[in-house]
């Protein structure tokens, strides 16, 4: 797999068709874990590598947030079916267009969340969540593709997850979020590893006035993870990278999900699946439910 | 009893005004469009209509410019429930700010409600120039339905957290 | 240093008598899934055959969040109140070495220009029982800065179980012999000292990461400049390994209001966030990321070590283990050396 995949990215920065690949490389103090790299050189297109353990959603780098990385050139890269429905949600946001971007397709069968979960192949207690309702194991869109094409997951979401929380009180839910959200320590990973978290300035980095404090307190907490996945509503792909790098475990892929769920209830859109439909929060309909309103 | 059970009951109790200390008054913060709502507000004014004191009306260009955020930070500053309300659907004087507003509120209510807010302190109303009568409905309605919950003490009890070490909150709070 | 063996069933005696004196005991425990240092209510709480927590210790003496005085001015004047300086007596039990090695890092910073007392109480009134490792992974490298899993460095007192079970009690210093003598019976006079060699000579053999860490500081005196840094480009700008670490302590001074009243806080921040240094002029001198990770190496390994003798980084690997994108410090610091071999 590595290997079709290295001679796709040689011949690319050969050509000259990119300046740079982002893909996934060795973490060499734990083989059970990859990192995103940047490959400029065609000689060391080596170090790139295509296996169950290619987590991250390199989406991320494309964004002017990463403005170092946009600076080396145009950029090829290696990406997952769920990974392209980030470019496209990002295409559709106008953050480039497709033409800027090579992709590289991987077929897929699943990854898992944690590389410390890896015990030499992938099972269904160790594939991550988002990977069991898959449709878009081939991914959609790419312009070179490695591996054979994989049909979608056969089984449709079912939201459980969400569900069983919702069918709780308000009040043990209110618990159990406090209990989540009380262990914030507003370390942002959620946000940085986010595709769609590229804003110059953050709403939580705004300080005339300051709407969200910075505090690590469960006010302030409560705060920034309900406006976090409030920015994020219509938009997230729910990839599970905020959930995946949250150092204190936050199921912050929880709250991205309910809101997709609503979304995709109420106005019939699942984000990532076409950069031409209109957003749902920049668009609307005049018979748009407004049961609740007075 | 199951812990389910004591919470309905605790709701219910709740609902026929049994919770809240003596001389407590619900704390509600309205955000309003200028063009609507503000007036209807205004022409109860002028009317007479007599309603409930308990509302702080902050008045906003159209819904279309009240963020969420501006309702978190009422809770964090002591709201006991807020609500929106704006133009009728047609009518925005920026044509479609409250249709977009529509949208964001759907779902900034389910969030709310899905991290445990009882959706009695989030509301919602569609209020013109010319129904002073409804403002005072509606603000007589909203007033009552949090009175019936008492004050919001679970996010009030967030704003404690320097009294002590944050560890030991966390520890009182699982207690 | 004082030899003893700790008596009875080993460390949940020990805990429970603890409790039981008044003390607040702070253990790894396990909250909503996640194993983190806090307060325990009985032995049966704390978790004490664990690799590390997550988090810290730090946050025992420096919390993510506290207020340095509280403002109100809803009656016209200013009030003013002070925070209060009462910290109730705690001992931190099953700190690793590499956890309780950081305090005495931060004693140098936190003492430094000026006695930042909300530190120096807590640090005060706080004592810890440190506990030498069993097990250590592949990002641990505590014994290239001077450590290791069965050093005694911030530890009052340090326990390692030796083969039989039994625990060999360590008093370090004058708080831990405070400690001891509250304690009498618990700790059994004598100890077998040949075992604890033996055990420490096997805590040491597990890790097996070694880092040239001064020669590496030779490089990065001088490699402010170098393409080194840009090949850490993927860093993401987040604050997962400064916050996880036992050792970074930046904090920011910030004022919390609601209405006409509030709290001036130290919050923990970030030298890897964007926002650490820009400027009101919207100018930011690390104008991109890589030159922020930089300043999160240099600071811990050129900087710190210049002006205070000791390096800022006790080896835990806490930060290349949560990285997101898989940064491994200890591999920096390889290729820092590296370069400076070459
Ligand atoms: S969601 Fe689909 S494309 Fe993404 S990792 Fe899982 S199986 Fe692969
Ligand atoms: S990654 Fe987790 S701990 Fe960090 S800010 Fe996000 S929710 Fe909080
Ligand atoms: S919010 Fe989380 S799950 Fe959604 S796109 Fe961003 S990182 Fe992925
Ligand atoms: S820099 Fe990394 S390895 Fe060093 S003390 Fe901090 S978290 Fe541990
Ligand atoms: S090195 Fe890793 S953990 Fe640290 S800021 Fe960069 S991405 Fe985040
Ligand atoms: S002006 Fe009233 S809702 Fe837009």
């Amino acid at each position: 797999m590595s290997k079709g995949l290295q001679d796709i990215a040689r011949e690319l920065l050969e050509k000259g068709e990119v300046q740079v690949v982002v893909g996934w490389g060795a973490v060499k103090a734990d083989p059970d874990r990859t990192r995103p790299i940047l490959v400029t050189d065609p000689d060391e297109v080596g170090e790139l590598v295509w296996n169950p353990r290619c987590v991250n959603n390199l989406a991320v780098y494309l964004t002017k947030a990463k403005s170092d990385v946009q600076a080396l050139g145009k950029a090829a890269i290696v990406a997952k079916g769920c990974d392209v429905k980030a470019i496209t949600g990002l295409i559709q946001e106008m953050q480039f267009s497709r033409d800027d971007l090579v992709i590289i397709g991987v077929a897929c069968k699943g990854v898992v969340s944690d590389g410390s979960l890896w015990q030499g192949e992938l099972t269904e207690e160790n594939r991550d969540l988002k990977c069991r309702f898959c449709d878009v194991r081939t991914p959609r869109t790419y312009d070179h593709l490695v591996g054979e094409e994989v049909p979608p997951v056969d089984a449709e979401d079912d939201w459980k997850d969400v569900r069983e929380l919702e069918e709780k009180t308000p009040r043990e839910r209110w618990d159990y979020w406090q209990e989540q959200f009380e262990r914030c320590i507003r370390c942002y990973a959620c946000r940085q590893a986010c595709p769609f978290c590229y804003c110059t300035r953050c709403i939580a980095d705004k300080t005339l006035p300051r709407w969200i404090e910075s505090g690590q307190h469960p006010r302030a907490n409560l705060a920034w993870n309900i406006i976090r996945a409030m920015h994020l509503a219509g938009r997230c792909v729910e990839c599970g990278e905020c959930e995946r790098v949250c150092p204190v475990g936050i199921p912050l892929n929880l709250l991205n999900r309910e809101l997709a769920k609503e979304v995709a209830v109420e106005y019939g859109y699942r984000a990532g699946y076409d950069s031409e439909a209109p957003p749902p929060f920049a668009t609307y309909r005049e018979e748009d439910d407004q049961s609740f309103i007075r | 009893m199951t812990t389910a059970d004591s919470q309905s009951s605790e709701q219910e109790q709740r609902r026929e005004g049994a919770v809240g200390p003596e001389g407590w008054e619900p704390k509600i913060v309205a955000f309003v469009c200028n063009w609507c709502t503000y007036a209807g507000a205004d022409l109860a004014g002028t009317s007479r209509l007599q309603y409930q004191p308990n509302v702080r009306i902050i008045k906003l260009p159209c819904t279309g410019r009240i963020d969420p955020v501006f309702i978190v930070r009422a809770y964090e500053g002591g709201a006991d429930g807020v609500l929106v309300s704006g133009c009728h659907p047609g009518d925005c004087h920026y044509s479609s700010g409250n249709y977009h507003a529509r949208r964001r509120f759907a779902l900034f209510r389910k969030l709310m409600e899905f991290v445990g807010v009882d959706l009695d302190r989030l509301q919602f109303s569609w209020v013109s120039a010319a129904e002073g009568a409804k403002w005072v409905d509606v603000i007589n309605d909203v007033t009552n339905r949090v009175r019936a919950l008492g004050p919001f003490t679970e996010y009030q009890a967030l704003s404690r957290w320097w009294k002590e070490v944050p560890d030991e909150q966390a520890i009182e709070q699982r207690a | 240093m004082e030899h003893r063996t700790l008596a009875g069933d080993g460390l949940p005696a020990l805990i429970d008598e603890l409790i039981k004196k008044g003390m607040r005991v702070i253990a790894p425990t396990q909250r909503n899934g996640d194993l983190a240092f806090g307060q325990v209510s009985s032995s049966a709480e704390a978790v004490l055959d664990y690799f590390l927590c997550k988090r810290s210790a730090k946050e025992i003496v420096f919390p993510r969040t506290e207020a340095i005085l509280g403002f109100d001015r809803s009656g016209g004047e200013v009030k003013v109140e002070p925070p209060s300086m009462q910290f109730p007596e705690t001992v931190v039990v099953g700190a690793r070495p590499c956890d309780a090695a950081s305090l005495p890092i931060l004693d140098h910073i936190f003492t430094w220009d000026c006695d930042d007392e909300l530190f120096t109480r807590r640090r005060e009134a706080t004592t810890v029982i440190g506990l030498t490792c069993t097990t250590a992974d592949n990002f641990c490298f505590c014994t290239s800065v001077g450590l290791s899993p069965d050093n005694t460095a911030g530890s009052d007192i340090l326990l390692t179980q030796l083969e039989d079970g039994q625990f060999f009690v360590e008093v370090v210093t004058d708080k831990g012999e405070k400690l001891a003598a509250e304690l009498g019976e618990l700790f059994r006079e004598g100890g077998d000292e040949s075992a604890r060699q033996k055990a420490g000579e096997k805590a040491r053999a597990l890790v097996t990461r070694s880092v040239d860490v001064s020669k590496a500081k030779g490089w990065l005196d001088d490699h402010f400049d170098d393409e080194m840094w840009e090949s850490w480009m993927t860093c993401l700008g987040c604050g997962a390994c400064t916050f996880v670490c036992p050792t970074c302590h930046c904090f920011d001074i910030v004022d919390e209001v609601q209405g006409l009243s509030g709290h001036r806080c130290k919050n923990w921040d970030a030298c890897t966030f964007w926002h650490f240094t820009v400027h009101a002029s919207g100018h930011n001198p690390r104008d991109v990321q890589y030159k922020r990770y930089r300043q999160r190496i240099l600071h811990k390994f050129r900087y710190y070590k210049d002006r205070f003798g000791v390096t800022l980084c006790t080896g835990c690997g806490r930060c290349s283990r949560h990285c997101p994108v898989g940064i491994d410090i200890a591999e920096v610091l390889e290729t820092a050396a590296g370069s400076a071999a070459s």
